[in-house]
């Protein structure tokens, strides 16, 4: 009898860590394991696992805690390899991993998509409104107003390390970030209407 | 029904609120949800919302204006945060907050310090007390032991005048031929009975062997 699914769907797809490493020998170490979640990037993202230890039953019994498992990884995440191992375990219950077979590890692993390395602009314009009042307070103070204001933009810290950079004084940068409305993604939505 | 009461009740206060303050002209305050403490309607219990999907194009435009948005707001408020706090770091004196600083802690010292003398004093007698009760038990332990040690001694004392009463009677070699010959010459029945006047009767032994032999020979 075919099963019949009831409730939410969900978007994760595959196994928990434990159902794919209990059932390997020598509970899979060296072996591929990748996210469903991961692969809506163009590079590939993945785990090799290194060590693996089984958990003790937690004192609150929760669905999630039961399936956890704590295992040692190197980590690959889109096509950049983690310098250091790390451990796996608050989301090793998630039904999302599938285990990648062996003669297929060499053609998943293998980084395809070559990118340009990113450079963000270090600055960009003030808010117009903004902009007026500050030159207004320098001018109250009879400051310099000719030169030119310019907002350092706060990016996020933690794919700052793998994804990008920003640019140096003086470096042109290869992506465009403006204070405003910006560039369509999606020109087709605004047919018609005065941008 | 009950909901309609309620939220006319609800327009019926706003409109009291209304009367006396004229700034709250166009405010009406009616909740039509239920609130928060009200459980999920029976209706709704078992539905299941479908899946926003939504078209590639409007998802990374979507992406985009958001992502822009929280870059924008993020470089404000960072812009904010670090031109009003170093006003604020400018405005205060170092001297005067140093002088502040110094006054505060002194104060907080001499507090200190009274609490320490008051403790001080509690501690010492604390502590005196406890040394006492220590000693006292010391003391008492030594006494039980040293009495527990005599009655020992005496115990022994005791079994070894015994065993010195006893080994008069010890056979020795220097006298086992005189105690063989004794034995010899006083051999005891034990076999015996006790007739009604209370003496032993004996030889019972030496009939028995005579019967056995009497039965070997037939």
């Amino acid at each position: 009898m075919p099963y019949k699914y009831i409730g939410r769907t969900t978007d994760f797809k595959g196994k928990t860590l434990w159902e794919i490493l209990g059932n390997l020998k020598n509970f899979g170490v060296g072996r591929i394991v990748a996210r469903g979640m991961f692969e809506r990037y163009p590079e590939p993202s993945y785990i090799k696992v290194l060590k693996v230890e089984t958990l003790a039953t937690p004192e609150t019994v929760t669905p999630d805690d039961v399936r956890k498992v704590r295992v040692w990884v190197e980590r690959t995440f889109r096509g950049k390899a983690f310098p250091n191992p790390i451990i796996l375990e608050s989301a090793s219950y998630k039904a999302d991993y599938k285990l990648i077979p062996k003669d297929e590890e060499e053609a998943y692993c293998r980084t395809t998509v070559k990118e340009e390395a990113k450079v963000y602009p270090k600055s960009f314009d003030f808010p117009p409104l903004m902009k007026e009042l500050i030159l207004r307070d320098i001018r109250a103070e009879g400051g310099n107003t000719k030169e030119e204001l310019k907002l350092e933009i706060v990016y996020n810290k933690a794919s700052k390390r793998t994804k990008y950079r920003i640019a140096e004084d003086g470096e042109k940068p290869n992506v465009e970030i403006v204070m405003g409305f910006g560039k369509p993604a999606s020109p087709s939505l605004y047919e018609g209407i005065k941008l | 029904m009950l909901r309609l009461t309620n939220n006319f009740r609800t327009l019926y206060i706003a409109g009291d609120i209304l009367n006396s303050n004229p700034h709250l002209l166009n405010s009406q305050s009616v909740r039509w949800r239920k609130p928060r403490w009200v459980p999920k309607a029976k209706s709704k219990i078992f539905r299941v919302p479908p899946r926003l999907v939504l078209p590639e194009d409007e998802r990374i435009e979507l992406m985009r204006l958001n992502a822009n948005y929280k870059t924008q707001m993020k470089s404000i408020r960072k812009y904010l945060f670090d031109k009003y706090s170093n006003l604020n770091a400018t405005e205060a004196d170092p001297e005067t907050q140093r002088k502040e600083f110094e006054e505060d802690f002194a104060r907080c010292m001499e507090i200190n310090n009274k609490w320490n003398d008051e403790q001080r004093v509690l501690r010492e007698k604390r502590v005196a007390e406890e040394l006492e009760a220590e000693l006292d038990f010391a003391r008492k332990a030594v006494e039980l032991k040293t009495e527990k040690q005599i009655e020992q001694l005496e115990t022994v004392e005791e079994i070894v005048r015994r065993e010195k009463e006893l080994s008069k009677s010890y056979i020795l070699p220097e006298n086992i031929d005189a105690a063989i010959e004794h034995a010899l010459a006083n051999p005891v029945d034990y076999n015996f009975a006790v007739n009604l006047n209370g003496e032993k009767v004996t030889g019972f032994e030496k009939e028995d062997k005579d019967k056995q032999r009497a039965s070997v020979i037939q």
